[in-house]
């Protein structure tokens, strides 16, 4: 048991002294053991220095996250339907979940008590939401110093890559991820990804409605109707999906692609915290400045 | 043809309306317009719009000569690449080769679909060979191979974890297009079908005498069944593989040229394509319509998924063809056992002791354990509640079934094949739409409320045939049918509450609170304790409604009261584990082949089975692929569904 300590003492400290810079406190205060259910809040535990010691859909969060996700890390299973055995097996203080696992919270608090925020809801915009979640989570950690901090660092960054795009935001920007060769997903304003454009002051091309899902998967000639916009592209396209567009006539009449004015980034991770919104922002700035 | 064309005709008008909210029709492009120098509206109606209108058509071509084909070849009125559970094959390929190994749909996604539908008719066909093609077996047979495949589809979507958009596009079926290569690729299909068709319209008017007296004219049964099938099963690959699930149009074109007076299969098979293109046209086009003057935007497999099911029933009248006598298998009656209150002491103790080995055996990161006793004080409780709900829900949906054959005297009978469970999540997906953050209560109260509504409707339907074996299980599976088209089509509206539907639907033990399984148990023994009480009359009403009346049991309202308590308890088993399938029919038969056949034992013993089935199914669910949960159902269908195949297989011949 001694090692088992030994080791969470020294991970926390390492943590904490790499986010807050303050005194090693974790000897006197034992961190928590974090279960997280929802991917937003795992990085947002990350980010204010805690790794949860398990995390639901483990495989694919490494694939997409905006954080890293150690070895040690267990996995808990389908977001939906988590596996509660191994849930209690790693024994967490508290289960990270949302409202989108709102039906499971009965069977989760059967095994520690579950801290639930509702970052996602349809309409309300998730990013000021997810920054706010940094400071009360870290609130509830009782480490509310290195919370704030962590804000104030996301936010100057923030602020910083927003003077940069001040410049750049001459056109709307059509935010999609693609689907097949034949529909795209849509971030609105109710999405994360959508906040981003929004924090950076750059506007959003998509300003319907989204059906509650974040994005609304409609047909690719939707796009036929932002003549002016850019297209940003979010995450990898199927191969398939690739090659059926550079064949498509209506893809690629779309005034954005005849103008060159589509960009692909590798961000993968509509569902995130703060740091996966980060790093779309510094990606969408870094992809304006190129072109 | 003036009906042909009339419809037609409005097809046209809704697609052009379509059209012309979108595009005034002075700034429509002319055809040899490059399309370099059109407007991005303009490129829409010409690359958009105009190919979409043009691939309803053929599609809708291919699929109702591939339906024709396969009525001709099968003598069988019900037969369409939806009723066959081909295009569901074509279906699950296609969904597959998208999680598994994206690369193969590159190579093709024709090629992938036609694998999946290849092997769906094979083994349809092979169900079908060993029951001499009987119409309603072969239907039987196909749509529980759709189920099946249609089961691990959903199982492998959702085992992603994460939205997969196109999948859920591609469920409904939606014909929009950004290009002509979509039209290239169906045109090219239909013109040589048409041709191979044609050639083959006389062998199969000779085959059409039934296969006896067609070898007898020195036609080649056997190849000429083999080609035609083949090429049904191509053009609905075809179909599937550029436009996805468009289900029942095959059925439905045969049938409307056979009522428009078709008489010849020749007829029928030059004119069901015709028929075809005018329904497609016209279901797409209406949905243009709409969702040009604002209105949602639904992929139109959902539509003809929803008049696919009333067709269905409206068609049954016509099928002349009943279950053979002893084409089923429980008509071949086992011995009688000789203690039967002993055997179901047996199956009570091996129920127990399944449910002890679950409770402590398991899996971790480290592999197969035994429970460890310090983890014992957490995990017993969290199992214990698993099982008893799996095992409760099991038992109710058994119990169901055995009342349910009971009634109907019909061996296939179960709330699964009888559309009790498409009722059920029907009724559940209602509650989550119209009620705002509905609980445990209103969900349950939606699941038994759509069970016992959609078994009523069965039943005063069928009731008129006096619960004739053959329409009822065929107006069940027409109500499950239109179950998964509604719920297709809720899937593709991506809405966060299809997200929790789509959960329930994948259903799992875990989710069972203490006291919700608790309940549970309580209602799996109240059910157990009505059917025991209700024993009398089910050992009466397998001998036919004139000899129960004449033993004095008032017959109508008897029925009515077992099929709500059998659609109320599969109701309530399902809110808890999702729709599970096949536990409801499978148990039962073993309870029978066990040689219970008196109506108390026989009752005991389904419940008990019912439970220990679903022991197992949520054991393998939980361990099989740790930590990542299996869907309930899934497993339970994986289970049911090779055993029951088995059991059809076995048959006649022996």
């Amino acid at each position: 048991m001694t090692g088992v300590l030994t080791r969470r003492a020294f991970v926390g400290c390492g943590a904490l002294a790499l986010w807050s810079g303050g005194a090693c406190r974790a000897f006197a205060q034992p961190q928590a053991r974090l279960a997280a259910i929802d991917w937003g809040m795992y990085e947002t535990a990350v980010a204010i220095g805690v790794t949860p010691v398990a995390v639901a859909e483990r495989i694919r969060l490494a694939q997409v996250s905006a954080v890293r996700v150690p070895g040690s890390v267990a996995d808990l299973g389908l977001r939906g339907a988590p596996n509660l055995e191994a849930l209690s097996l790693v024994a967490p203080d508290l289960v990270l979940s949302s409202n989108f696992y709102g039906f499971i919270t009965p069977q989760l608090e059967r095994i520690a008590p579950v801290y639930a925020r509702d970052l996602f809801v349809a309409g309300e915009a998730p990013l000021p939401k997810t920054l706010v979640a940094l400071e009360t989570l870290a609130a509830q950690l009782g480490m509310a110093d290195a919370g704030r901090t962590r804000r104030a660092g996301i936010e100057a960054e923030l602020d910083a890559l927003a003077r940069r795009a001040a410049s750049l935001g001459d056109r709307a920007i059509c935010l999609l991820a693609i689907g097949d060769a034949r529909h795209v997903q849509m971030f609105g304003a109710d999405s994360l990804y959508g906040g981003v454009l929004t924090r950076l002051g750059l506007s959003n091309g998509w300003s319907e409605g989204t059906r509650f899902a974040f994005t609304a998967p409609v047909p690719l000639a939707r796009l036929a109707d932002f003549p002016d916009a850019r297209i940003v592209v979010c995450g990898a396209v199927p191969v398939a999906v690739r090659h059926a567009l550079a064949g498509s006539v209506l893809w690629n009449s779309l005034p954005a692609v005849r103008a060159g004015r589509v960009h692909f980034l590798p961000d993968e991770n509509p569902f995130g915290g703060a740091p996966s919104a980060l790093r779309l922002a510094r990606h969408v700035v870094a992809a304006l400045e190129a072109a | 043809m003036k009906l042909a064309a009339a419809a037609l005709l409005m097809s046209v008008a809704l697609w052009g309306l379509a059209a012309v909210v979108a595009l005034p029709l002075s700034d429509w492009p002319l055809p040899w317009a490059d399309p370099l120098s059109l407007r991005p509206q303009q490129i829409l109606l010409a690359y958009g719009q105009l190919p979409r209108a043009v691939v309803a058509l053929l599609a809708g071509a291919l699929l109702g000569l591939s339906g024709a084909l396969m009525q001709a070849v099968l003598r069988n009125p019900l037969a369409d690449p939806t009723t066959l559970g081909v295009s569901s094959g074509a279906q699950l390929a296609l969904v597959a080769a998208t999680i598994l190994w994206p690369a193969s749909l590159d190579l093709g996604r024709g090629a992938v679909a036609l694998v999946g539908a290849g092997t769906a008719a094979c083994l349809v066909m092979a169900l079908g060979a060993r029951r001499g093609f009987a119409p309603v077996t072969v239907t039987i047979a196909g749509m529980l191979v759709g189920m099946l495949a249609a089961a691990i589809a959903t199982a492998l979507t959702l085992s992603q974890g994460y939205y997969l958009l196109s999948l859920v596009i591609w469920n409904g079926g939606a014909l929009t297009q950004e290009g002509w290569s979509g039209g290239l690729h169906l045109g090219l299909a239909l013109i040589p079908a048409l041709l191979l068709a044609g050639a083959l319209a006389r062998p199969l008017v000779v085959l059409s005498l039934g296969g006896a007296g067609a070898a007898a004219l020195g036609a080649r049964v056997g190849l000429i069944r083999l080609a035609a099938m083949a090429l049904a099963v191509v053009l609905s690959a075809v179909v599937s593989a550029e436009v996805g699930l468009v289900g029942f149009v095959g059925l439905a074109a045969p049938a409307i040229v056979r009522r428009l007076g078709a008489r010849t299969v020749g007829q029928v098979l030059m004119s069901a394509p015709l028929a075809g293109a005018v329904v497609l046209s016209l279901c797409d086009s209406a949905l243009m319509a709409v969702a040009a003057l604002g209105g949602p935007d639904l992929p139109t497999g959902a539509l003809t998924g929803l008049i696919g099911g009333p067709l269905l029933i409206a068609l049954l009248p016509k099928l002349r063809a009943i279950v053979p006598p002893g084409a089923e298998a429980g008509d071949t009656a086992p011995r009688r056992a000789p203690s039967p209150w002993r055997r179901v002491g047996v199956l009570a103790v091996l129920t127990i002791a399944a449910a002890v080995v679950t409770l402590v055996a398991g899996r971790g990161p480290g592999g197969w354990t035994v429970i460890r006793g310090d983890l014992a004080a957490t995990f017993l409780p969290l199992r214990a509640t698993a099982i008893l709900a799996a095992a409760a829900a099991g038992a109710l949906l058994a119990t169901s079934g055995a009342v349910l054959q009971r009634l109907t005297a019909n061996p296939m009978a179960a709330p699964e094949v009888l559309g009790v469970t498409g009722g059920a999540s029907l009724g559940y997906a209602a509650v989550i739409f119209l009620v705002p953050e509905p609980g445990p209560v209103m969900l349950a109260l939606g699941c038994a409320g759509g069970g016992a509504l959609s078994l009523g409707l069965l039943s005063v339907h069928a009731m008129r045939a006096d619960l004739a074996p053959a329409r009822l299980l065929l107006a069940g599976l027409a109500i499950g049918a239109l179950a998964t088209a509604v719920l297709a089509a809720i899937m593709a509206s991506a809405d966060p509450r299809a997200w929790s539907l789509l959960g329930w639907m994948a259903g799992s033990a875990a989710r069972a609170t203490p006291g919700s399984a608790m309940l549970l148990g309580v209602l799996a023994l109240v059910a157990l304790a009505a059917s025991l009480v209700a024993a009398r009359w089910l050992e009466i009403l397998p001998l036919g409604p004139e000899i129960a009346r004449g033993l004095g049991l008032p017959v109508a309202r008897i029925r009515l009261v077992l099929i709500l308590g059998a659609g109320l308890a599969t109701g309530a088993a399902s809110v808890l584990v999702g729709p599970v399938s096949f536990v409801g029919l499978m148990a039962p038969h073993i309870a029978r082949s066990l040689g219970l056949l008196r109506a108390a034992p026989f009752l005991v013993a389904s419940w008990l089975t019912g439970a220990a089935l679903m022991i197992a199914a949520a054991f393998g669910a939980r361990t099989l692929s740790y930590p990542y949960d299996l869907p309930l159902g899934l497993f339970a269908t994986l289970i049911g569904a090779p055993w029951l195949f088995a059991t059809l297989l076995r048959g006649r011949r022996r």
